[in-house]
């Protein structure tokens, strides 16, 4: 990325603080909002993963009617590690194409007790039998529940699993959340601080309802615990205002440094997710460049007119 | 031990002490849900029609049982005449009986007959009405001798009564939640409407004036009169029409000298008579007897001057019997003798007068009495000592309930069937043929009558006395719980629609806790439809006998007895409006009355209005009165203690329910006009205050009689859903009343067995987190209509202007606001006479006619598309066909079958979801059929919080542009801020902030109204759950990753979706159908009609000189029509283009025949008015 403009050439940095199964929490440091939400929104709904697509019943008599199954289904989080290797069905090119899983699902209740039919109940691919429901073989999980069935009933369906981005539908999210926020500067003005009784602090530390301030009772000084759960919604500031002590703090936003925190669904390792995210990014980057250069090549050659505005 | 000991006894101390405490406004909700438990919400339905059935139909039956038939003597040639033995036949119905709803099949066979199975197959749920008839031909011979013949008919079928469901004559009532589950239904559904041919219907009551009232008036200036009193009278219990008798008083400005007469009118006499000369019709000749019962205390200056015009008005007239010639001669008898007038006079005023007062002889002194009183009042007003009557109070309103109007109209059916019966025998006896007394009485009038009275809704028979009422029975409305609920609740004035006066559609302050102050429809019937408060309680009506005889018993005066002197001194005692008597104690009296009311010695709903003012002591009996129970208060304390509430509590151990809470004296039923005579405590608090001398010991504080049970009991089931609606502009909850029946959720539990015409079911409904505690008795929260959605209200693109929103297409795409849409098809095989069936099958394209455009492909072997068959507009869903007639002209013909397939609307699609094919009423082959598609909300759908607050979706956003906070939310619904000032919904605001501190807490907030929560502390609790205390948030752009300027209202609120899709609105029209007559094109989007193309478009295109456009559009394009115009005469000429032949028949010429282009409805206008004999001529240059 060479900035044209003669801008300072950036090398954006990341730090990473902590990495779960299923949150991740790392810093992105030396770049700006545009890029830290290109991310963002990249991560969000253009990370492939794979959910039921295409459902076939054979027997329904379940109190849901068959799109309201195929809908819950299609919601499955699969676990998605194998999605590189496969194509949607708008890549695909030859017979060859690893395009469709199929699942499926046979379920009779014949207990007098209503019985719960889950995610577990899916039967999988033989072809592919890493592609699973999440938690389908932890023991402790109960499985995502799809239907209760009562006696007599029966559920039997066919379900095609294909790879896709939450562009299309939200069921391909690989994500719950990914958010970002910009780094708190926060300086407290000391002077002025001390200029109020320790009730008045206390007051004031309260004012802020994630309690970012603390009066230390020993110091008897207002200490910022951890700026990073301010929220700049800016009622320290309004407080100090309505008790006539405006600047009692300054807080600034740095504008280089977000603190990003992913919370996964379980269909992807999260540093995969996030590297893949970079990886689409980057190829939109080139895809770019590439249709830019071209595009410049032609004008060069006034072979095309220029874009109208 | 010893310590333990002391513990124990503390304990107990402090127990009794506790049990004897005052309740608060906590344990009030107690009482309430021991109301609701016990009565449910359609109660005033169920009571009415239980006293329909348990009373009322006997006593219509026994009211005109008698059949007296005695031969008329005919002349017929070679009959003999038995001239010794005079003959008398008489019929006499005697007890009856109802059976529960049974059901007859084609074949003969009985069986009991279900809800479920009524409304699935299209039958009446009803049940057979037996009656015990008697016949005795009487026979008296010459001799005198009498000669009885008894012959006992036991148990004569009647016809069948519709029976309510869930009445104590349903064969649901008393079965548990499990066996109603098993039957089919829905264990919420509470019943009180009927079903008649397969679809629910619901008696909607009907508001009127009360009966048997006075009322003064005073008239504006056009009017003739100044005052005018009234009495519409009124026999107890009886089909006569309304009599009503006015007493006026004329205005100043009247006739020159005549002074302010008071005249009164009286039925079936052409003219006003003056009042003395009906006093002495009445026999009351002296000048000093009538003033005596009109002025009671001759010391009264006033009135008494004020009645010397008509004294000297009636001066000529001096005796009864001129009186009543008088009055005779007004009559409607023209050239009777003097003798027959005043013989008609003295009836009419037996009869017509006052009928209520009494019809029988001997009633004079009442009357007189009545009468008088009727002046009195005149009088009162016009001396200004009191204040004209209100004709909106509704105390002087009352509803009649389904019970009363079943029973009315099963009187006139009865009525009817007798007539035909005595017709029958008469016919029978004077022709001298065999009595067949089971085959005299028709079995389909009642049947019928009723049924179709509740089928269509147009209430009485043709014919019959009375008025026809259209509206009173309505299809029930199965959208949501709630406004079914509400439609049991409804009633209705029957007042012109078209009537710009306001009055009656205010909300009046005698409404208060009786009709939902919000609840009420906009435009047309605004004010004039009402919906009952949560409590209210319609009176069924009690017999009068027990009060009467115990007003004797303590010592009331008889009127006959007593000299008018002593009126003034003592108090007037009315019941149901007849004034029985005095009293000289009336304190006394009024005070035993509550008690024994109190002690249900007396019905409870009696009602004891005491007048100090008036001197008056009014009680009521009758039905259709508006009640609601109040806490009794003694002392400045609430009856009702602590312990009672633990009692009610564990009912199920104790057995103390609400029934018991009446017994005990602690709660009681009190009427509106009851209402005026009482002080009645806001809150519970309140008591308290009056007690310590609050208020600074105001006088009026203490003398509490009641205490409301909850103010939040004043609205009505639609207002109950709104939280907060005490932050709200009126308007609002209004608005939200109206709205909240459109919204889907779940209506019934058992919609899957249900082949409702269509309904709407939500995909993942939601209790709401903020609730009131009114919702539990709806069952709001079992079947809820919405979602707890998460609302930023911000202005974010701009796709949320003007009451749009933007909704989170990720959200929608993960199932928010997800719905199903039923519709159900029916057809039968009907039969056209003998030879004539239709038959469902498939049609043969070879050998059927008609045969739409729609695909067949869809339809199985039966003719009946399989459930799982994706079907789309037009699609044949049902295949029937029905033989064509053999002509009779002996040519083979080419179809031998029509179609009368029943294909899919035209703009839907969806799957059959279930097919149901069964017999009908008269065993024939029937189909139903429930078609099911899945709503997903898009671009042009239709939502709304619980604060009147609309909006349809302008865009949809995934998650990605949607603006976040930082901690990863983003909202479902962006709504514009701009809806919030003008309109003033602060609950919605309130209802937010509350929601979010319950989804942190994990808690239902509580938003019921009149309740001590402050905005304040909700924030303060919001504060703590380490959120901004007033709701907002810092956000961050989705598109830009900025962050926004203004920090955003983010917080959940329960948003509802409206049945109004734009799938089900969507329509264009290139080409289409017209009409046959005009050739216009046809209307609305069913039958794919055009769009009008009107004037201000026809001037938009002439203002932009598109001039040819124009005429090409809507003439060349649209229904150029070319007809041949003679120009001799500029009419119409006949042409036969083929042969080139031109003719004009009007000229008989050949010639001079042009040919013209006109709209095709220009020449059909011609047409018209040529039938009009006008004869338009075009005159062509």
């Amino acid at each position: 990325m060479a900035g044209r403009g003669g801008s300072l050439k950036r090398e954006p940095q990341v730090e990473l603080r902590k990495l779960d199964d299923d949150y991740c929490e790392f810093v992105l440091k030396n770049t700006d909002a545009s890029m830290a939400n290109a991310l963002r929104r990249v991560i969000l709904v253009e990370v492939p993963t794979i959910a039921v697509e295409l459902v076939e019943f054979e027997a329904n008599t379940t109190v849901l009617n068959d799109e309201f199954i195929a809908h819950r289904l299609g919601l499955v989080p699969l676990v998605s590690s194998r999605v590189h290797e496969m194509k949607s069905i708008y890549e695909a090119a030859d017979d060859d194409d690893f395009l469709d899983v199929q699942l499926s699902l046979d379920v009779k209740c014949t207990s007098d007790d209503t019985i719960s039919v889950t995610s577990k109940d899916l039967q999988l691919d033989p072809a592919y039998p890493d592609i699973h429901p999440v938690g389908y073989h932890d023991p402790c999980d109960r499985g995502i529940l799809l239907v209760k069935m009562r006696r007599g009933q029966e559920l039997k369906l066919r379900a095609v699993a294909r790879k896709g981005t939450a562009k299309d539908h939200a069921k391909w999210m690989p994500v719950a959340t990914c958010v970002f926020q910009y780094m708190p500067e926060i300086t407290i003005n000391h002077a002025l601080m001390d200029t109020l009784t320790d009730e008045q602090k206390e007051e004031w530390c309260d004012a802020d309802p994630r309690k970012t301030f603390k009066l230390n009772k020993l110091t008897h000084r207002v200490e910022v615990t951890n700026p990073e759960l301010y929220m700049y919604d800016g009622e320290v500031i309004a407080k100090a205002e309505e008790m006539g002590k405006p600047g009692l703090v300054t807080i600034k936003q740095k504008q280089d440094t977000f603190i990003f925190r992913v919370e996964g669904t379980g269909v992807l390792r999260l540093e995969d997710i996030v590297l893949t995210a970079c990886e689409v990014l980057a190829r939109k980057i080139r895809n770019l460049q590439a249709a830019l250069e071209e595009e410049a090549t032609l004008f060069d050659q006034g072979g095309a007119a220029p874009m109208q505005m | 031990m010893y310590g333990i000991e002391e513990d124990e006894l503390e304990d107990q101390f402090a127990q009794t002490s506790q049990e004897e405490a005052e309740i608060d406004e906590n344990d009030a909700w107690a009482v309430i849900s021991a109301y609701f438990e016990e009565k449910g919400l359609v109660r005033q339905q169920l009571d009415s029609f239980n006293d329909f059935i348990n009373t009322s139909l006997q006593e219509i039956v026994d009211e005109n049982k008698l059949i007296t038939v005695k031969p008329q003597s005919q002349h017929m040639p070679g009959m003999q005449v038995d001239d010794d033995v005079e003959k008398t036949y008489e019929v006499e119905f005697g007890q009856i009986y109802l059976s529960k709803p049974i059901f007859i099949e084609a074949d003969g066979e009985t069986a009991v007959l279900f809800p479920k199975e009524a409304r699935l197959r299209n039958l009446t749920y009803a049940a057979p009405l037996y009656v015990d008839i008697e016949r005795r031909d009487k026979s008296v011979h010459a001799d005198g001798s009498e000669e009885v013949d008894v012959m006992p008919y036991p148990k004569v079928y009647l016809g069948d009564v519709p029976i309510m469901l869930r009445s104590d004559y349903c064969n649901l009532s008393g079965k548990s939640e499990r066996d109603l589950c098993d039957l089919g239904e829905c264990p919420y559904d509470q019943g009180g409407y009927f079903v008649i041919n397969g679809s629910e219907k619901v008696l909607i009551a009907q508001e009127r004036m009360a009966n048997n009232h006075v009322y003064v008036f005073r008239k504006s200036q056009p009017s003739k009169y100044a005052y005018v009193a009234e009495c519409r009278s009124v026999v107890e219990g009886s089909t006569r029409t309304v009599s009503t008798m006015q007493v006026k008083m004329l205005s100043r400005a009247g006739q020159k000298g005549a002074g302010q007469c008071i005249r009164a009118s009286i039925p079936y006499v052409r003219a006003d008579i003056p009042i003395l000369i009906i006093f002495r019709a009445l026999g009351f000749v002296a000048d000093k007897d009538i003033l005596e019962h009109i002025v009671y205390d001759f010391g009264d200056t006033a009135m008494m001057e004020a009645l010397r015009p008509s004294i000297e008005e009636a001066f000529p007239i001096q005796s009864q019997e001129v009186a009543l010639d008088y009055i005779g001669k007004r009559g409607s008898t023209i050239g009777a003798t003097k003798e027959t007038r005043m013989q008609y006079a003295r009836e009419l005023l037996q009869k017509e007068l006052l009928p209520h007062i009494g019809m029988e002889e001997f009633c004079e002194t009442k009357k007189a009495y009545f009468f008088g009183y009727v002046i009195h009042r005149l009088l009162l007003v016009a001396l200004g000592r009191r204040e004209e009557d209100d004709r909106d109070h509704y105390g002087n309103k009352r509803l009649d309930m389904g019970g009363p109007l079943l029973a009315n109209l099963f009187r006139q059916l009865f009525r009817k069937l007798t007539k035909d019966v005595r017709g029958y025998i008469q016919k029978c006896v004077d022709k001298g043929k065999e009595i067949n007394l089971s085959s005299s009485i028709n079995k389909e009038t009642v049947s019928r009558g009723l049924r179709y009275s509740l089928a269509t809704g147009n209430w009485g028979v043709q014919g019959g006395p009375g008025e026809i009422r259209p509206g009173v029975s309505q299809v029930l409305n199965r959208l949501t719980y709630a406004s079914t609920l509400s439609h049991l609740r409804r009633i209705n004035s029957p007042i012109g629609r078209e009537g710009k006066i306001a009055k009656p559609r205010q909300l009046h302050n005698s409404q208060w806790g009786m009709i939902c102050p919000a609840e009420t429809p906009e435009g047309q019937a605004c004010g004039l439809v009402k919906n009952l408060a949560l409590m209210t309680y319609i009176s069924v009506g009690c017999a009068s006998n027990p009060v009467l005889d115990f007003l004797q018993e303590w010592a009331t005066e008889d009127l006959e007895e007593i000299s008018p002197s002593v009126i003034p001194k003592a108090t007037k005692i009315f019941v149901n409006g007849v004034w029985v008597g005095i009293h000289r104690d009336p304190q006394h009296l009024v005070d035993t009355l509550r008690t024994m009311r109190r002690q249900v010695d007396v019905s409870t709903e009696v009602g004891v209005v005491h007048d100090i003012r008036l001197q008056e002591l009014r009680l009521y009996t009758d039905y259709g009165r508006c009640c609601r129970p109040l806490f009794i208060v003694e002392d400045q304390a609430i009856k009702l203690k602590k312990r009672d509430i633990i009692n009610l509590q564990n009912r199920e151990e104790t057995g103390f329910t609400w029934q018991s809470l009446i017994e005990s004296g602690y709660i009681e039923y009190v009427d509106v006009e009851e209402e005026e005579t009482t002080m009645i405590a806001m809150f519970i608090s309140d008591l308290r205050l009056a007690r310590q001398g609050g208020d600074g010991g105001a006088s009026s504080l203490a003398t509490y009689t009641h205490c409301e049970i909850h103010p939040a009991m004043i609205l009505g089931v639609c207002a109950s859903i709104v939280p907060f609606p005490d932050h709200n502009q009126s308007p609002r909850n209004t608005y939200q009343s109206a709205m909240g029946k459109q919204a889907m959720g779940m209506y019934v539990t058992n919609y899957q067995v249900r082949m409702d015409t269509q309904g709407y079911v939500l995909y993942y409904p939601q209790k709401p987190l903020v609730t009131t505690r009114n919702m539990e008795y709806l069952h709001f929260r079992e079947l809820p209509a919405g979602i707890n959605t998460i609302v930023a209200i911000a202005c974010y693109s701009g796709y949320n202007q003007e009451d749009s929103t933007m909704m989170n297409q990720s959200s929608i795409d993960r199932g928010i606001f997800r719905s199903i849409f039923y519709r159900s098809y029916k057809t039968e095989e009907k039969k056209q006479g003998s030879l004539i069936q239709e038959s469902i099958e498939r049609p043969n394209r070879e050998v059927t006619a008609g045969m739409r455009h729609g695909t067949y492909d869809k339809l199985d072997d039966d003719g009946i598309a399989p459930p799982g068959t994706r079907v789309s507009g037009d699609d044949i869903v049902i295949g029937k066909t029905s033989p064509i007639p053999d002509d009779g002209s002996g040519m083979p013909q080419r179809y031998s079958k029509k179609d009368g397939s029943t294909s899919l609307r035209h703009s839907e699609s969806g799957m059959i979801d279930s097919v149901l094919v069964t017999t009908g009423a008269d065993g024939q082959r029937f189909v139903k059929m429930r078609v099911r598609s899945v709503r997903i909300p898009q671009v042009g759908d239709k939502f709304a919080s619980r604060h009147g607050q609309k909006g349809t979706i302008g865009i949809t956003y995934t998650q990605e542009d949607m603006p976040f906070s930082a901690e990863g939310i983003s909202p479902d619904l962006i709504i514009n801020p701009h809806a919030i000032p003008s309109r003033m919904t602060i609950g919605h605001l309130v209802e937010a902030l509350m929601s979010k501190v319950g989804a942190c807490m994990g808690k239902e907030g509580d938003a019921t109204p009149f309740t001590s929560v402050t905005v304040d502390n909700i924030s303060a609790a919001l504060h703590r759950c380490g959120y901004q205390s007033r709701g907002w948030e810092v956000m961050y752009n989705g598109h830009t990753g900025r962050q926004l300027q203004a920090q955003i209202f983010l917080n959940p609120t329960y948003y509802q979706r409206l049945k109004h899709m734009v799938d089900d609105k969507i329509h264009s029209r290139g080409r289409g159908p017209v009409q046959i007559l005009t050739r216009q094109p046809v209307e609305g989007r069913a039958r794919d009609g055009g769009l009008r193309f009107g004037e201000m478009e026809r001037d938009c295109i002439i203002s932009h000189g598109a001039a040819a456009f124009l005429k090409e559009r809507l003439f060349d394009q649209s229904d150029a029509y070319r007809v041949h115009i003679c120009s001799t005469c500029g009419l119409v000429a006949v042409a036969n283009l083929k042969k080139n032949q031109f003719y004009c028949t009007a000229c008989k010429n050949t010639t001079g025949i042009v040919q013209v282009f006109i709209p095709y409805a220009c020449k059909l206008l011609f047409q018209e008015l040529m039938a009009m004999c006008i004869a338009p001529r075009m005159v062509v240059g």
